[in-house]
Order: structure tokens, then C-alpha cells, then sequence
């Protein structure tokens, strides 16, 4: 049972110790797997699923700790894979990027290390922003405003997993003193 | 306490110039696609893409681990069986009605008919001395000796012994069943015989001519045990010496058998027609 009850442990350690350039790579390959998952058509006992924008879980994670190369490639790559369905080339590169930049931004701006209310509501508000970026595009694009309906349960699928996986995105390494560095 | 002037932000505006320089291109990319001309010679792109991607016959994750796929796929696979059957039939009902019409135009007999029963299988007996089956159908339900069984199939077998209530079925696949048949393409005769591996053996060949590979047998009738056309199996193999037949039967359920009558068409010396001899001496003189 200890041995069981060590692996959890175990892996949060080499986590912590682990690089940002890994962290990324590590993200990115979620994010690509829980896309490719999308991309079949999904139902539970008949009812459709909504699937969340796992792009956008990446940029608001990543966006945390600033902006760097990396994470906006990815994000970009992430974007065309998305357009292959119906979106026109680059919207929801766009969308990603966007969200990136105002999570960068926000996080920059806001002291969420010494309030926890707003560690919890930069991210409801930074999807909401990438979804109703989406949402906007995709309204812009069609020529006439897209339903909500679906767009709202995404984002709330979104923030589900978002709350679930989004300590994968954190690119910030921990120093041995405590601090973090990105 | 907001950090708006947090260091990483400020000691990188590389970072940031490609940031925006990314969105520009981004942002033209988009408002290029609203050029007709543009879209034309993007969208063989997306069409390979969603191709590939977004293939509507190509089942979920879930489905794949519920087996749930599995079973769709067989479903559509059936649906296509069906329709294609459906082709046959329609094709079947309207071959039978020209051969009704024809048959009547040259006033053909065909095979005379008779009472049929069906009855179920009580047991079954797959012995080294007789391979024969119990049917719950016996001489109160009008089952005589000699009637002839047959599944949804083929031909099962013939009726060696009645009861009152049931009688016993001589299967096709028994050693000492003989069966007159004939190919269904080549017109070949042979006597059909059951072999020790389940499949039928044809035996007395005829000298000329060959059976040809997966034809269909049939009985000829010949001998009046079976009545002409009934569906055997078809040729699997060919040895030197005999042919082997995938019975039909075999293929299909045995819960129950249609067993039905052989009629026997008499010799014209066994049931001869009295004439009166002055009758056709004066028909002469005339």
C-alpha cells in the first residue's frame, strides 16, 4: 500500500523538478491527445457530448507565466489543427493566441499569489474571453451571430477540465529557496 | 497589490513584438480568406483535412471501448446484405413469373405437389453407425416413409422410418445415403454419399466432363427417392477419384425440418390405360 500511496507523490515531485521546456511539451501533448479525442464524434448513451477547447485551457495556463516563443507556436499549431473543421484558417490560432496574450497580461496585473479569489476567477474569466472570441469570429465569419447555447456548454465543459488538468500548464519552475522562475 | 509593472513583462518585448506579429498574420489570414478566389484554393485543404478528421462513419472512442462499433459496423454491414437481397428478390419474383408464363405457354408439368409438415427436431443422432435425426412428426400428422426433409438450406435428408407421432430422418451426411444429383451449371450426374469429415462425396462420375469449381448441386430426381431441384451444396474440392460437396444444410438451423412428399411418377406399363379393342378397330375401318 506505502508503494501505492508513494507514486502520486512521487510524480509530483519529478513535476516540480521538472523544466518549463518539459512542462511545455508535456502540455502540449495533452492538449494534442484531448484534441485528437475530440475530433471523433462523441455521445453518452445517445446524448451528444460537448467537448471543451483544450487550445484554450493551454493559453490560459501557459499565459500565466508570460509570454514566451514556445507556448505561441504551439498554440498556433494547435489553432490550424482546430480549423480543419468548418472555421476559417486561423480563427481559433487567433482566438488562442488572444486568450494567451490577456492571460499573460491579467496574471501580470493581478497579485494572485497573495489573493486566492482572483487565482480562481482569472481563469473563468480569461476562457470566457477565449470562448467568446471563438463565438465572435465565428459570427463574423458565417455573417450572422452563431447560437450561444452550444458555445455555453463548451466553455463550462472547458472549465471543467480546465480545473482538472490545468496544473499541467504551469510552466513556472519552483527554486530551491521557494521562488519560481519562468 | 497589482503588478502592472512586473519585470518579465517589461524585459521582453521580443516576446511581445512576436506576439503581435502573430496576430497581425493571423488577422491577415483571415481577411484574406474573404477573397472568393482565395477560398477556392484553400479549400481542397480543408476538405483532405476533414477527410481525414471528421469521417462520419468513424466511431468514437467510447464506442470503440464499449464495442458498441463493432456492433454499428456489423448492423450497416447486414443493412447493405439486406438491400442487396432485396435487389435479388425483386429480381426472383419477376424471373418466377416469366417461368410461370412460360411453363404455361408450353403446358409443362411440373412437380406435382403434396400435404407438407413441419416438425421439430427431438434428437439427434450423430453415431458411428447412422447419422439420423428425430422428428416430432409422425403418421397421425401424415408423414409416410420416403418423404423427403430439407432446412432453410438444402436438403436434409429422407424419411427410413415413421411412427405415430414421429419418425426418423436418414441425414444426407450418413455413409449410407445415396443421392441422385446433378450440377446445377454443368448438368453432370453423380450419386451423393455422406463423407466422415461432414461434407457429401460425389461417387459414379460420369467419364466426360468435369464439375466446375463451387457449382451448385441439386438433385436430379433421377429414381424418384427426391424430387428434382432441391439445393444439395456446392462443389468444394476435386480429387481424381470423387468430389467433395459442402452440404447446405449444414449452414442453416436444424431446430426444425420441412418434411415433405416425393411423388413417385409411375411407369406407364405399372398403371396402364384400358382401351377397347372394337373401339379402335372400328376407329381403323373408318
Amino acid at each position: 500500500m506505502n508503494g501505492l500511496s508513494a507514486i502520486p507523490d512521487w510524480f509530483a515531485l519529478r513535476w516540480e523538478h521538472a523544466r518549463p521546456r518539459s512542462r511545455l511539451v508535456i502540455g502540449a501533448l495533452v492538449v494534442a491527445l484531448i484534441g485528437l479525442v475530440g475530433l471523433t464524434p462523441k455521445s453518452f448513451f445517445g446524448v451528444p457530448l460537448a467537448w471543451p477547447y483544450v487550445g484554450l485551457i493551454a493559453a490560459v495556463g501557459w499565459g500565466r507565466s508570460g509570454l514566451g516563443f514556445g507556448p505561441m507556436v504551439f498554440l498556433l499549431l494547435f489553432g490550424f489543427a482546430q480549423d480543419a473543421s468548418q472555421a476559417p484558417w486561423g480563427s481559433h490560432g487567433l482566438a488562442n493566441l488572444l486568450t494567451y496574450g490577456f492571460s499573460a497580461m491579467v496574471t501580470q496585473m493581478a497579485d494572485t499569489e497573495r489573493t486566492p479569489l482572483l487565482s480562481f476567477a482569472l481563469p473563468v474569466v480569461t476562457l470566457f474571453f477565449g470562448i467568446a472570441l471563438v463565438w465572435l469570429t465565428a459570427s463574423i465569419s458565417s455573417g450572422h451571430l452563431v447560437r450561444i447555447t452550444p458555445m455555453l456548454t463548451a466553455y463550462f465543459a472547458t472549465l471543467v477540465v480546465h480545473m482538472l488538468i490545468s496544473p499541467l500548464f504551469d510552466l513556472r519552475a519552483r527554486r530551491a529557496g521557494g521562488g519560481v522562475s519562468v | 497589490m497589482p503588478r502592472s509593472s512586473g519585470k518579465g513583462y517589461r524585459q521582453r518585448p521580443l516576446r511581445r513584438y512576436g506576439f503581435f506579429i502573430a496576430i497581425a498574420g493571423l488577422l491577415a489570414l483571415l481577411l484574406l480568406q474573404t477573397s472568393p478566389r482565395l477560398s477556392e484554393g484553400v479549400e481542397p485543404i480543408r476538405t483532405a483535412a476533414s477527410d481525414q478528421l471528421f469521417h462520419v462513419t468513424r466511431p468514437s472512442l467510447i464506442d470503440r471501448i464499449s464495442g458498441a462499433s463493432a456492433k454499428e459496423r456489423r448492423i450497416l454491414e447486414l443493412e447493405a446484405r439486406v438491400r442487396e437481397l432485396a435487389q435479388y428478390k425483386a429480381l426472383a419474383l419477376t424471373m418466377a413469373e416469366r417461368l410461370e408464363v412460360y411453363e404455361e405457354i408450353l403446358n409443362m408439368q411440373g412437380e406435382p405437389g403434396g400435404a407438407e409438415v413441419t416438425a421439430r427436431i427431438m434428437a439427434e443422432t450423430d453415431g458411428p453407425f447412422a447419422e439420423a435425426l428425430l422428428a416430432n412428426a409422425g403418421a397421425t400428422n401424415g408423414v409416410q416413409e420416403g418423404y423427403y426433409a430439407e432446412n432453410d438450406r438444402g436438403l436434409v435428408g429422407r424419411v427410413v422410418q415413421v411412427g405415430n407421432r414421429s419418425s426418423r430422418i436418414l441425414k444426407v451426411t450418413d455413409f449410407n445415403s445415396r443421392v441422385p444429383v446433378m450440377g446445377e451449371s454443368s448438368g453432370l450426374r453423380a450419386i451423393m454419399f455422406g463423407g466422415r469429415d461432414g461434407m457429401g462425396r460425389l461417387i459414379d462420375l460420369p467419364e466426360q466432363g468435369q464439375f466446375l469449381p463451387n457449382e451448385r448441386i441439386l438433385t436430379s430426381g433421377e429414381g424418384g427417392m427426391f424430387p428434382r431441384g432441391v439445393v444439395v451444396g456446392h462443389v468444394r474440392g476435386e480429387t481424381d477419384k470423387e468430389v467433395r460437396v459442402d452440404l447446405s444444410m449444414l449452414s442453416g438451423q436444424l431446430s426444425y425440418v420441412r418434411l415433405k412428399p416425393t411423388i413417385t411418377i409411375t411407369a406407364p406399363e405399372e398403371a396402364p390405360i384400358e382401351t377397347d379393342l372394337a373401339e379402335l378397330s372400328e376407329e381403323d375401318g373408318s
